[in-house]
Order: structure tokens, then sequence, then C-alpha cells
């Protein structure tokens, strides 16, 4: 990380005043770039013809086509019924717009090893100025090839150019037939026999172009400009002069993201829990420091102890709502401090912040009417607790929208989670459910009346009032099943019970009836 | 104590219902019950099948409607008499009309307005409030419904198995007390069984748009929305016997009956106070004195007669007159018309004008086509041009009036792949599961839904979840999803038409049409006319106003001179591009084997190439004992009579109908459910029945079972594609007179066709190639002597010559040609003239594409240039100067590009064949011109390579592909067998030029090649446009250290969609695919 920034503060001089040396730049163009990616991750698909496809107006329509399927005649932009027709087997997925820019952004991340500044090219392709990269890694032509074959080994289909100029590069990446590695000031020579969509204008105009009969850039290169103007507009002449260097392009590098790490080495090794404390507060101070600056906290953090015979012991924790608060983690670390195993000494503690998330600072409120799980001393002492018994321990539940009664209820995995639907309260619901109902015997009159008393645990409930039936089917999609009638009903003592009879009333089935749950 | 059942959600409450109106009536006719209502949301559409299937049960049906409204609580309103429902009729109307398709938006005082007569039950809310009791707006609405319903008003009462049924009743009760209103029982039924309440759960979510997984408190807790047996809902309501004995009373009080609704025919068609019998038989005679001048033929006479004697004894005269009126209109409007359908070939029609079919030609009888047993209504459909229809149909809505005259309703069922889309959908499955469980759809069989099929997709045919979705999607199927417009057919009344069903808003504009379709019609005995567009009756009366100018005929449909040998010839000889109906290539392939010579033939030939005939596998014995190779014999005496015309092999849809009733005993209203039941796939279960019953009927008397197979995969045949004689009659009259324009009058016939493109099988420069082929001059579309449509010039040789018109060329649109064609005082000099009479510099580039301005001496470059110079031209004070520049060199075009640029731009070109230029390379592979054909040896294997015309895989074929390709010399017509098209299936739908190898088949004048294999040369047209890189300017640099290959294929290209130079093959038409 810090390499990269001593390079970006030299390539920002540069970018203010061009310097007088020949700038040097490199195209890639991953020619399945999505494809590819998939391949990668899944092999299976390496060895078959498919395609990515998108719903436009409800048509399929192929947006990627990975290179077996492409030999086999299959284009970008053809409904995916006619490839089909073409290639029955033909596999397809569905095309998200979403990952291949986050894919270009990570391949350009790796490129840095390459050179400091890397630029995506969006859709598939990426540039890098490498000025006076190259004698680094053995010439230029080495260097290329390097690059070409990384990216090959990896499963990546990719052509890639270096010229003096980002439009020259782009063009031979993209046209070029041998030579890749274009010399100093050859850029022009080397265009000439490039058709012109290999300048990056615009379709129409190279549809014009071609119908003009002006299939080569070495056919309208020496046309006055003002004549090509008239005809063709600024950007062709503009895209021109980039491509033969007459005219300066820049390019947006991409950055790395920052990491949450703070170390701190000792120059005596540390044999007590007290020096181990005072480690683990000041590595706090700093990193929380960092986060608050930010407007960060972390979600989880890890308390590494490098000790000096070579073994690392190691602590977690993790809390329920983004913090940097040193007091409250400082807690959380010193539940589980005991743990660590000092033996002949620590002499570096490394603290990590493996999830950081975005923590805007909360307004103060005047009057501190919130509870539940908008008050941060509340989860604070979640986390406490959690740090002790374990989050597997605590259980949070939220409403479900389903009719089955154990389904209208679900565990919640943080304590962030909101329910999309409000706790029904239209209907009658006991206080304490049973996970699994239990048999009871039951006198009821048929078919669907409520029943007059039940047997539960060996005693009989005499009921005295009673209310239902409600009758819930099975959601058939999850279970097939009887549907069954609830009874809320109260015994001879007041206690109110809920039970439910499974399907309706059959003279020769026993055990229908079960207790399902208490009222207050 | 009996019961009926008040509140019915049928599934013509579109993804509310979960059963069918005959279910539930049916279902109901089961448990018992002496009535049953159906109450659809704010619609009647359900209420005829549910009457019909009453009428069938023995119960009675209670026509009904459920009204939700914008401002208030819903109620269920059931007319007492007829004029009741009137009113209601009309009340919908009011709220379709005022919104658009679909909707309908009632507001309460709409109801008040329109309630007299009826009784009306409210809706109680779902649920009582924590405090149990109703929301008070509940009671403030109930009080208001009673000051307006009085003594008319009830309540609904229902049990919902929710808990609180006890209390929710109770407090009903004391409501119906305190207000005075009584309490009537009802169970909300949306489905007939509780089996289906899982379809019912699907509806639910394909309405809100969801999954069944996310669909929650939206769905039904419960299935308890089933049609219940009369005991249980007395044991529900046992303490509220009144609830109970109000049913009674609402039921027996609706005594009205559909039955009661009395069609009535427009009167204002009869003159001079004639009666409508007295008027259509003073126009008949007329008519007949017209056609056939002072001497009658005695047979017209008698057939006249017997006509008029049977029209008036079934009370039809209206109808003949509706007809004859819209005709009548047609006609002096100069529109052709056309009529066809059962009573449409009648003596009497041909005296009206309805049709030109001279029944003197045709010995047509016109009981054949109607009979009084059935007592079906007459069924004249009439055609008309395409483009001029709507005229027609203003006109009628015109003359009687939107409340007296609307189109029929269709109702959009639920197909297979829709429906499998939908549950799919709705059960959560994946887009990709639902593409193949779709794609695995080719008919509609018990394997698919077995999941035979599926597995072939890669899909596990014993996953339970897929099951369920089959299973699901066969209920879903046959539903109905919306009502839409029915092509042409037409309801006019005399009385208003809202009187008998409410009338709604169609998608398109100025159209209104009511809620029931052809079959609730029929069953109502309502008439109904069918104002059907055909094509091709544009494009011969575009050709007898070209007859008219250039060659100064007065051509009718009528008058076209009869049985023309010449014609017959030609037909003969499969010339037939661009002919009405006897232009694709089986009808070609068939043409010189059935040889037609008189106008009878052609109605044979228009009917023969059917899936009806094919699948009954009655073509060939038909051939073979026209050709005298098989003698003529029938399976017995009784069918003999219907089966004379046709040499004894049944080809038409009513003989096979007539061979059912006579030889297999069937009633003929049970042939027409027949006929029904195979056209819809509804009725699954009733054709196994049929086949069940005609096979066993005909063995039985005597017939083969092969042969009773055979008519009954017939009747399969007809019903998916059903073509009786009568309809093949009126069309082979437009056979006729197509080729008879197309002998006679090549260059008429070609300019009139390709006026009316988009019909037909073929593209234009088929056309064009013909009509060059038959000796007629085509001119190429020009600035100066185009026009919009093409048209003819003057005489060149022995036809008129053709211009192109500015409708051939892609992306050029009407009103720009019309600025181009009022600046064009005097001929046009240059493009900046062009530019001042308003046409945008886009215009003027595809005018230059298509290479118009050869007459001001630019070809199609040069134009180009000049044209994209055009942004900047000088303006004000500099306007006119001509901008100096200097002179740029562009490459010189060949003339194979400017063919490529052609078809780029016009899709054919007058300069060469394409395949011309490839000739040389052609015949180094040992590839022979089409044209060769004719003298090489049958059985010899032939190379050939052409561009694909057409490429066709008929259901009928076994899999069989049928392909065209054209080269400079002409067509070849190709056969492709199953196995080789798999094998080359990349070839045959991808490629523009395809070569084959194969055997050459001749069977008299037609010639096939049956392939053996396959090869995409479509490169070949790639090279059309020259490379430059044999003369390249001195700027080069020494090319030693490069390979150029002559033609560059950039790998950019896959990727980047560019100039036409690389993807030019696509320019050539990728052939048209038909099934």
């Amino acid at each position: 990380m810090k390499i990269s920034r001593r390079w970006s503060c030299i390539l920002k001089k540069e970018n203010v005043k061009p310097v007088d040396m020949h700038r040097r730049f490199v195209t890639i163009w991953f020619r399945h770039l999505k494809t590819d990616w998939i391949s990668i991750r899944r092999p299976a698909f390496a060895k078959l013809p498919f395609v990515l496809t998108l719903s436009v107006h409800g048509k399929m329509v192929i947006t990627s086509a990975n290179a077996l399927a492409e030999k086999q005649g299959i284009n970008i932009g053809m409904a995916l019924a006619d490839a089909r027709a073409i290639i029955p087997s033909l596999e397809y997925l569905d095309d998200k717009p979403e990952p291949s820019g986050k894919l270009l952004q990570s391949i350009a991340e790796y490129c840095i090893r390459f050179s400091p500044a890397v630029a995506v090219d969006p859709p598939d392709g990426l540039i890098l100025e490498v000025t006076g990269c190259a004698h680094l890694w053995g010439g230029e032509t080495d260097y290329l090839t390097l690059m070409i074959n990384r990216f090959k080994g990896m499963g990546y289909d990719v052509r890639a150019a270096m010229a003096d100029t980002i439009g020259a590069a782009w063009a031979i990446s993209r046209f070029g037939q041998s030579q890749f590695v274009i010399e100093s000031g050859q850029q022009k020579f080397a265009l000439l026999h490039l058709p012109p969509a290999s300048l990056r204008i615009d379709r129409e105009v190279v549809e014009l172009l071609h119908k003009l009969g002006l299939t080569q850039i070495n056919d309208f290169i020496g046309i006055p400009l003002s004549v090509l103007r008239r005809r063709f507009g600024e950007s062709l002449i503009k895209q021109l002069n980039q491509a033969l260097g007459n005219e300066e392009e820049f390019i947006l590098p991409v950055q790395l993201p920052a990491t949450f790490e703070e170390r701190l080495s000792c120059l005596e090794p540390i044999v007590n829990i007290a020096g181990i404390e005072i480690a683990l507060r000041r590595l706090l101070e700093i990193l929380c420091a960092r986060l608050k600056m930010e407007d960060k906290g972390l979600r989880s953090a890890s308390f590494k102890c490098y000790r000096v015979d070579g073994k690392i012991e190691q602590i977690s924790i993790g809390t329920n709502r983004a913090s940097h608060s040193i007091v409250h983690l400082f807690k959380l670390f010193e539940l589980k401090l005991g743990t660590i195993e000092p033996a002949l000494g620590i002499e570096l503690f490394i603290l990590e912040a493996a999830k950081v998330e975005e923590a805007p600072p909360v307004q103060e409120k005047l009057w501190k009417g919130t509870c539940g799980i908008e008050n941060i001393k509340f989860l604070e002492l979640m986390d406490r607790i959690a740090g002790k018994i374990g989050t597997a321990n605590i259980h949070r539940y939220l409403p479900d929208e389903h009719y089955w009664p154990e389904r209208s209820i679900k565990s919640a995995s943080s304590v962030k989670e909101k329910s999309n639907t409000e706790w029904k309260t239209d209907k009658l619901r006991p206080i304490q459910l049973l996970s699994t109902p239990q048999h009871i015997e039951v006198t009821a009159p048929v078919p669907d009346y409520p029943p007059m008393n039940f047997r539960y645990k060996n005693k009989l409930h005499k009921i005295k009032k009673a209310d239902g039936p409600e009758r819930i089917e099975q959601e058939w999609w999850i279970q097939e099943g009887e549907h069954r009638d609830y009874y809320a009903v109260e015994d001879e003592d007041g206690n109110r019970y809920w039970l439910f009879r499974s399907g309706h009333y059959t003279g020769d089935k026993r055990n229908q009836w079960f207790i399902h749950g208490f009222f207050a | 104590m009996s019961y009926t059942e008040l509140q019915v959600t049928t599934n013509f409450s579109f993804l509310n219902g979960a059963s069918h109106p005959e279910e539930m009536v049916e279902q109901a006719a089961f448990y018992g019950y002496a009535s049953i209502a159906i109450t659809d949301k704010n619609s009647f559409a359900g209420i005829v099948r549910g009457h019909v299937a009453a009428k069938a049960k023995g119960i009675r049906l209670i026509p009904a409607c459920c009204l939700d409204l914008l401002d208030g609580i819903s109620l269920l309103a059931y007319p007492t008499n007829r004029d009741a429902y009137t009113k209601l009729s009309a009340l919908l109307t009011v709220g379709n009309l005022r919104t658009e398709k679909g909707k309908c938006d009632l507001y309460k005082t709409d109801v008040y307005r329109h309630a007299e007569g009826s009784k009306f039950i409210v809706v109680s809310p779902s649920a009582l409030n924590s405090e149990f009791e109703f929301e008070p707006y509940f009671e403030k609405t109930l009080k208001e419904y009673k000051s307006v319903f009085e003594s008319n008003l009830y309540i609904a009462a229902s049990r919902r198995y929710q808990g609180d049924d006890s209390k929710y009743l109770h407090r009903l009760s004391q409501l119906s007390k305190q207000l005075q209103i009584p309490l009537v029982a009802t169970n909300d039924v949306h489905y007939h069984e509780s089996g289906r309440r899982q379809l019912q759960d699907i509806l639910t979510c394909i309405r809100e748009k969801c999954t069944i997984h996310n669909a929650g408190f939206r769905l039904h807790p419960n299935a308890e929305r089933y049609l219940k047996t009369k005991e249980e809902m007395l044991r529900l309501f046992r303490q509220y016997p009144d609830a109970i004995l109000r049913t009674q009373e609402i039921s027996e009080s609706c005594q009205f009956s559909l039955l009661e609704l009395k069609y009535e025919y427009p009167e204002e068609l009869t003159t001079e106070d004639r009666t409508p019998q007295q008027e259509l038989e003073f126009l008949a005679w007329q008519g007949a004195k017209e056609k056939y001048a002072d001497c009658l033929p005695e047979k017209i006479v008698t057939a006249i007669r017997h006509e008029l004697r049977f029209v008036e004894e079934m009370n039809y005269a209206n109808y003949f007159l509706t007809v004859h009126d819209i005709v009548r209109f047609a006609r002096k409007q100069n529109i052709l018309c056309q009529g066809r359908g059962s009573a449409a070939n009648s003596t009497v029609c041909y005296c009206l004008g309805i049709t030109s079919v001279d029944p003197t030609k045709f010995d047509l009888l016109f009981e054949r086509f109607i009979s009084s047993a059935r007592n079906e209504p007459p069924d004249i459909d009439v055609d008309f041009e395409h483009e001029r229809r709507e005229e027609v149909i203003q006109y009628i809505y015109e003359k009687y009036g939107r409340d007296r005259a609307a189109i029929v309703a269709t109702v959009t069922q639920e197909r297979q792949k829709g429906a499998i889309r939908d549950v799919g959908k709705a059960m959560g499955l994946s887009v990709d599961t639902i593409n193949r469980l779709s794609s695995s759809v080719w008919n509609y069989t018990d394997e698919w839904f077995e999941g035979k099929q599926i597995a072939e997709q890669g899909l596990n045919p014993n996953d339970k979840l897929l099951r369920k979705v089959l299973q699901l999607t066969e209920q879903l199927m046959g539903f109905p999803r919306q009502l839409g417009q029915h092509t042409g057919g037409f309801v006019i009344t005399q009385g208003k038409l809202s009187d008998l069903c409410p009338i709604m808003n169609a998608r398109m504009e100025n159209r209104t049409c009511i809620e029931w379709n052809k079959d609730d019609i029929d069953a109502l005995g309502f008439l109904k006319i069918d104002v059907l567009a055909l094509g091709m009756l544009t494009c011969i009366r575009k050709a007898f106003d070209l007859a008219k100018k250039h060659y100064d005929l007065n051509l009718t449909l009528a008058n076209i001179p009869q049985d023309d040998t010449a014609v017959y010839e030609m037909i003969c000889h499969a010339d037939t591009i661009g002919v009405f109906q006897i232009e694709s290539r089986a009808q070609q392939s068939m043409l010189p084997r059935l040889k037609p010579r008189t106008f009878y033939d052609l109605v044979i030939e228009v009917a023969i190439v059917r899936p009806g005939p094919i699948q009954g596998d009655m073509v060939h014995p038909y051939l073979k004992r026209r050709n005298g190779e098989e003698p003529v014999e029938y399976p017995s005496k009784a069918l003999e009579e219907i089966l004379k015309r046709t040499l004894g092999v049944p080809l038409f849809q009513e003989q096979a109908m007539k061979i059912a009733i006579v030889a297999a005993g069937f009633t003929p209203a049970e042939a027409d459910e027949l006929r029904r039941s195979m056209a819809t796939f509804k009725a699954k279960g009733m054709v196994t029945h049929f086949e069940q019953k005609l096979i066993g009927g005909m063995m039985k008397n005597g017939y083969a079972k092969e042969y009773a197979q055979r008519v009954f995969k017939q009747l399969e045949g007809f019903g998916s594609y059903g073509f009786p004689e009568s309809h093949a009659a009126s069309f082979a009259l437009l056979v006729y007179v197509s080729s008879w324009i197309k002998c006679y009058y090549p260059d008429v016939f070609a300019c009139a066709l390709l006026n009316s493109m988009p019909m037909g099988f073929y593209q234009p420069a088929q056309i064009v190639i013909d009509a060059k082929k038959h000796t007629v001059e085509v001119r190429p579309v020009d600035v100066n002597y185009s026009f919009w449509d093409n048209l003819l010039e003057e005489k060149s040789g022995k036809y008129c010559a053709l211009r192109l018109g500015f409708r051939q060329v892609k992306g050029l649109r009407e009103d720009d040609m019309n600025d181009l064609l009022s600046g064009r005082k005097k001929a046009y000099t240059g493009i900046h003239e062009l530019l001042d009479a308003g046409l945008s510099k886009a215009v003027l580039e595809k005018l230059a594409d298509a290479d118009a301005f050869r007459s001001i001496g630019l070809d199609r470059r040069s134009a180009l240039w000049e044209v994209s110079a055009t942004a900047d031209k000088p303006i004000g004070f500099f306007a006119g100067q001509k901008t100096a520049e200097e002179k740029a060199v562009l490459p010189q075009m060949t003339i194979a590009e400017h063919v490529v640029h052609d078809y780029a731009a016009t899709s054919l070109s007058l300069k060469a064949h394409p395949v011309s230029f490839v000739r040389e390379k052609l015949e180094l592979l040992r590839i022979v011109p089409a044209s060769q054909f004719e003298v090489i040896q049958e059985g010899s294997i032939v190379k050939v390579a052409g561009l694909v015309l057409v490429r066709q895989r008929p259901g009928t074929a076994k899999g069989v592909c049928f392909i065209t390709i054209e080269d400079e010399t002409g067509v070849a017509n190709l056969v492709v067998f199953e196995k080789l098209f798999d094998k080359y299936r990349k070839e045959i739908l991808q490629a523009r030029l395809l070569m084959v190898e194969g055997k050459l088949q001749r069977e008299g004048e037609v010639i096939h090649v049956i392939v053996r294999c396959c090869y995409d040369l479509s490169k070949l047209l790639r090279h059309l446009t020259a490379s430059k890189n044999e003369n390249l300017p001195l700027l080069t640099l020494s090319r030693s250290d490069e390979k150029v290959s002559p033609v560059p294929s950039y790998p950019g290209h896959n990727k980047i969609k560019e100039a036409p130079k690389v993807i030019q093959e696509e320019i050539f038409p990728k052939g048209r695919n038909f099934k």
C-alpha cells in the first residue's frame, strides 16, 4: 500500500506537466471476460459452449458468449432462441450486470504489481501506464508476454499491446495482426491498415466510413482534417489525434482499499497480562482513532500475539453493531485475555479489524427514550453476554408471514435484521408455544365442535369456555398433510390452553388431538 | 330446508376464482342444488357458460354479479326480472366504458341509479376489529344502503373458520336486527372442490406478482372456500336458520333466466314497407336479373326459390339483409370483399353480391352447409381488404350506433407455455428451469404431464416440486385469462345492446366489444357477422386499379373471364409465386401432380394441403384415384353421396363430420360437439371419449378399423386447423382471380403485390425476380422518378415497366417522402435541392444507401460523400453558396459491392444476383446452377448453392425440413430428413448462402434434391466487396514484418458490432422460417 502511495505521488507530478519523454501504455483486452471468469470458478463449464443472457423486453438476448460458443457462430446480441436452434445443448446463465465492474476492478488491483497506474476500461479492458516499467521486467516484449501469460495461466483469453499512446495500444490489442509491441514513434504506421472501428469511435461513424469505402485508417488519414471534421464530427479527429500521439490522454488509476491493521513490536518479550493489556489498549487507541476519523466502526476483530517460540496466540471478538469505542472493545477482549499463554514471551502484537462497517456519528438526543435494539448500552451488554455464553445461546424472534403456527415466527440472525411484516395481533396466540405439539386425550362432540375435556400430563382438565375452531391449512408448497382445527379453551381453574385436532374428525383414527401452547 | 349458494366467484373473475363456471354448476347439480348463482366481479362474462351447463344438468342458474365499488362496500346483485337485468347490464357498461380495458370503475351512486328490481347482498368485512366489533364505517354504509334499497337489501354471513366465527356471526346478527336488514348465508365460494385451493393460491400469487414463498397473508388461511353440500351449510348455520331460509327467498324471487333475452335484428334494413322476407326476396330477384340478364337459368330459379323458402322457414332474412347492407357499403366505397362460410356460397348470396362464386359453376347444395336439424345460425364471414377494413367497422358503428353494435369478445385462455410460466414463476422456479420446462413442451400430451418429456431437458421428472408444477399447470390450462376482442365478429341488435350484455372498451381505439364470446352468443341465439381482413383482397383491388389505369380494364371479382385454359396451364406448372394460397412450397409441389383444370379442382387444391387431409393420410389416395391409378370406390353405399365429389376420399371437414354422423351414428349435435372439443384443449377427456365412440361406431357398422382411425386422425387435424369446403370455395375464387392477373398482367400483379407487402411467403426480391422472368422491366428507386408506392410506367415491350417505390427502401418514412414529392416541381439536379425541400440528413443518407441519386449523376458512394457534408449547410446570408472544398478521391465501387449495398438498403438488387459473383468459385467446386436440373438425370448426385429463401418444418412432415434456395438462375427445392437436419442444424439455420450435395429426384415437373450434406458458404459473400490491399498507397510501411491476409479477419470484429463489410453476409435475408 505504501508503495502505491509513493507511485501515485510521482504520477501526479507527471500529470501536471507532461515530461518530454515518451510515455508508454499497455492495453489488455479480455475477450471473454465474464464467461472466462465463470469457467474458472466452475470448471465444468470450461469445456461447454455457453452464453450469458439478459431479458430484454421479454426476449432472452445473449450478452456474452464463451470462445466455444462463439466458434460455432453464436454472437452477442443474438436471441437465445436463435442460438439454441443452432446449438440445442447450449448452456445459458443469467447475466448479472453488476459483477463485471467488480471483476474488472479486482483484476486491475491485481495488475498493480505490473505498474502502479492501472485504469479500468469497461466493459472488458484495462489500461496500464507503463512508462519506465519495462526494464524492470526484462524489456518490453518480455514484460508484455509475461502479463499475457499470467492471465492465460489463470484462464483468461487476453490480447494485449504496447504503444506510445492509449489509442494505438487499444487499436492494436483489438485489431492487430501480429506485432503487439509498437516501437516508440511508430504508432502511425501500425495504425494504417486497421479498420476505423479501432479508433474507438461511434458505430454510426464507422458505418459511414465503410459505406464510403474508407475501410482502413490509411484511406482517410490523408484527407484534410477540415473535410473529415465536417463529415464525421470532432470525435473522429480527437480519437485520431490521441491515437497518433498529437493529443494527450489521461487515465484514472484505481486505488487499493485501505486495510485496518495495526502492529506493535516490543523491544523485550512481554510475559505478563499487564503487558498484554497495555499492548491491546495501545493498539485499540490507534485503530479506533483511525476508524473514528473515517466514520467507521468494526464488527469483528482479532488480536494476535506472536510468541518468541514462533507460535501465535489469538483471540477474536464480534459486535452487534459497528463500534469504535475503546472502552467497549477492550471489555470484550478482556473477557478472553485470560486464554492467552505468553509462555516465553510475546514479541509482536497485531490487531486486525476483519470486518469494518460505516458508522456515521449518531446525533445526541436530549432525552434517551430509546430502548431495545436501538439502545447502544443494550447492544454493548449483549456483546458482553455473548462473549461469555456464546452468541448461539441468545435468541431473538421475528414475525414471519405464515399461517402455520410453527412457521409464524423465525429466529433472527442478527440484531440488525428487521422483519418485513408486523406482529399479527388479530388472532389470539399463546404466550408460550410448544416447539412440538404434544398428544392429549380429548372428549369432543363431532365433527368440529370444541372439546369438553382433555387429559394432559395425567391431569384431566374440564373445559368451561372455548372458542374455535380456527382452521389452518397446511402450506402445501412446504409440506402436505392434514389441516389443523385450533381451539382456545379455558379449564375450570381458569388456565387457558391452545389445543388442536389434526384433520377432520374420523371415528377410526386415534391420537388426533394435541396441545400446542399456553395462554397467560 | 333447502339452500342456494349465492356468492360464487368463478375464474371469470380473473385470477380470483379457481374453477370454471361449468364446474361450479355441475358440482352444484351433483349435490342436488336446485339453483345456484354466479357472481363474478363486475362482470357477466361467465354466466352464459354457467347457464348452458345448468340447462344441461336441469338446474337453474341465477345470473348475478358482484359489484366492487370504488367508494363503498361490495354488493352482490341479483336481477329479479328482465328489466332489472337490463339495468345491471347498463350499470356494468357505464363502469366499463368509463375506464380502460379490463377495468370497471363503479361508484355507489351508479348502483343506486340502476338498482330497480334487483336484490342486493352486502359483502361483510373479513374480520372483526380488536374490540370484537365491526368498524363503524360498515354500519354507516349499511344504513345508507338500507335507505336506498330498503327491503331488497341483505347482509351476507359466511363461516370463515377463523376461530372467532361465533362472535362474528353474533355481531352480524346483532347488526341485522338493529338495522332491520336480514342475514343471508353464503359460503363465498372460490372453487368447486377443496382440492382446487392450491391452484387458487397460485392464482393469488400471479395476481399479486409474488411467489408462493413470499405470498404470506395474501393467501387464504384455509381451504374452506369450496362449494359445500346443503347439509353442511345447514349445520354451519344451525343457529341462524333464517339465514338459510333467505337464500330460498332470494332464489325464488330471482326467476330471470338468460333465455328471456330476445335477440332482435335491426330493422332499418328494409325499404318501402316491405317485411324483411319480402325485402330479401326483392333484392335476390333483382340481383339475379342483373347477374344473368334476362335469361335466368332454370337451375338458378329453382335454387333461389328453394333457398328463400328455407330462409323464411328459419327466419334468417334479417341476417342476410344485414350482411348485404355491409357488403353494399363496401361496394360503394370500392372496397373489395368476398363472403365465405356455410351460408355464403348460396345462390341468394351470389345474387346479393355477398360472394362472387358463381353457383352455376359449382354444384353447391344449400343444406349441405346449413342443416335445419342442427338449428345452428347461418355463418357468413366476409373478408375485406386488410388496409380498409377499419372503414367498414366504423361504418357499422356509425350506422347502428355504439349502443347497438359491438365486437364479440374472445376469451384468451391460458395456453400451455403461458400456464407453465405462470405456475413456475409463482412456485419460485428459476427463469432457467422455467425456460427448460416450457421448451420441453411440443405438444399437449398426457406424457408431458407425466413428466416423460422433461427428462430430456435434464430435469428430474420425479422431483416433487416439478411434479406439482406440472399438475397445477394442467389445472390452469384453459383458464380464461382476459377478454380480448374477436378479429371481427360483430353483434348488431335492434334495441340497445347493453340491454343484453355489458359493453366494454377494447384495447384498440374506437372499438367497443361485449363481454361474451362466440360460443356464448351462439348459445343464446344471437347472430354475429364476421368482418375479417384479408391481405390478398388489398392486393387484388390495387391490381384492379392499376389495370384500369394502364390497360383500361374494368375488372371485378365477378367479371374476370372464367375457365381460362392459359391460367390453369400456368397453375399446373406451379408458376404461382405470389398467388393467393397456392404459392407455398407444399402447394407448388402439389400443383403439377393434381393438375387443376376446373374451378372445383382449385377448391380441392386449397383444401388438400392442410393438416386434416394430411394427418388422415387422405392425400395420396386422392391423387392416385385422380390419376386413374386406383379405382374409385366407396367404403359403403351410404357414404357414396357424401364422398362422390372427392372420388371417395374425404377431404373436407364437412365430409369427415358427415361420416361421423352417417357411419358412426353420431347425432348432428354430437358431431358439432366433437369438432368443438377438438378445437379447444379444455375438454381433454372428451376427445378420448369421442375417439372410442367414433371408431367403435364405425366398426359396428362394418367399416375397417384402419379406415375409422384415419377418419378420426383427420378430424383431429381439422381441430387444429379447420378448413371446410365452404371456405375453400371462396378462397378458390381468389386463387383463380390472382392467378388470372398474374397470367395476363404480370406487371400489374407484381406491382400490386409489392404495394400490399408484407404478405404471403415471398420477399420482394423473389417477386421482382419472378416479374423479370415474365419479361417485365423493373426499374430502380430514384429520387426523380419514384413515388412512395411502386408504380407502372410506360410500356416497355409487352408490359409496362415497374418502377420501384420508396416503400421498398428500409427506414424511409412516408411523410418524409411526401416532402420530397411536393418539392419535386421539376427534376432535382443536386443534393442541396433535396435539402431545401426539407429532407433531413438521415433521410438523404437512406436515399444514398438505396442508390437513388443516379438520375442526378451520382452513384451511392459519391452521393453519400455529398450528403455527409450537408450538416453545416450555409444558411442566412450565405445560403445557396457552394462551399469550396478539396476534392477527395473515393475508391470506386465494383458492381458486386453495389449489389451488396442494394440488398442492404432494399433487400433486392436489380443489377445482378449476388450468387452470380461467386459462380466462378462455385464452378471450381463443381456446383451446378439450379437451371441445369432439367437436363440432369434423375438419381444423379448434384451440388447446388444459393441464398436461403424459406425453411419449412411442417408439423405434419415428421421432422422433415423443406428448404428453398435461390441462385442467379432459379430456385432449388431441398428436402432434408430429420437425422440430417440434426446433424447439419447449424449450417441450415445459419447459412445465408447454403451449398448442399444430394440426390436429384424428379416427379413429373417437380424436382427435389434429397440432401446428403450441407455446407455454409456464407463466407464467400464476404469477398463480394473487393479488398483494397493490392493497391496500397505509398504511405505503407514495408510489409516484410507484417502478415497481411487478403481478407483481414480481425478478432475485434466479433465483439464490436460494426462495419457492414464484415458482417456483410448478414445483409442478405436470413430466409424465413415456417412451421
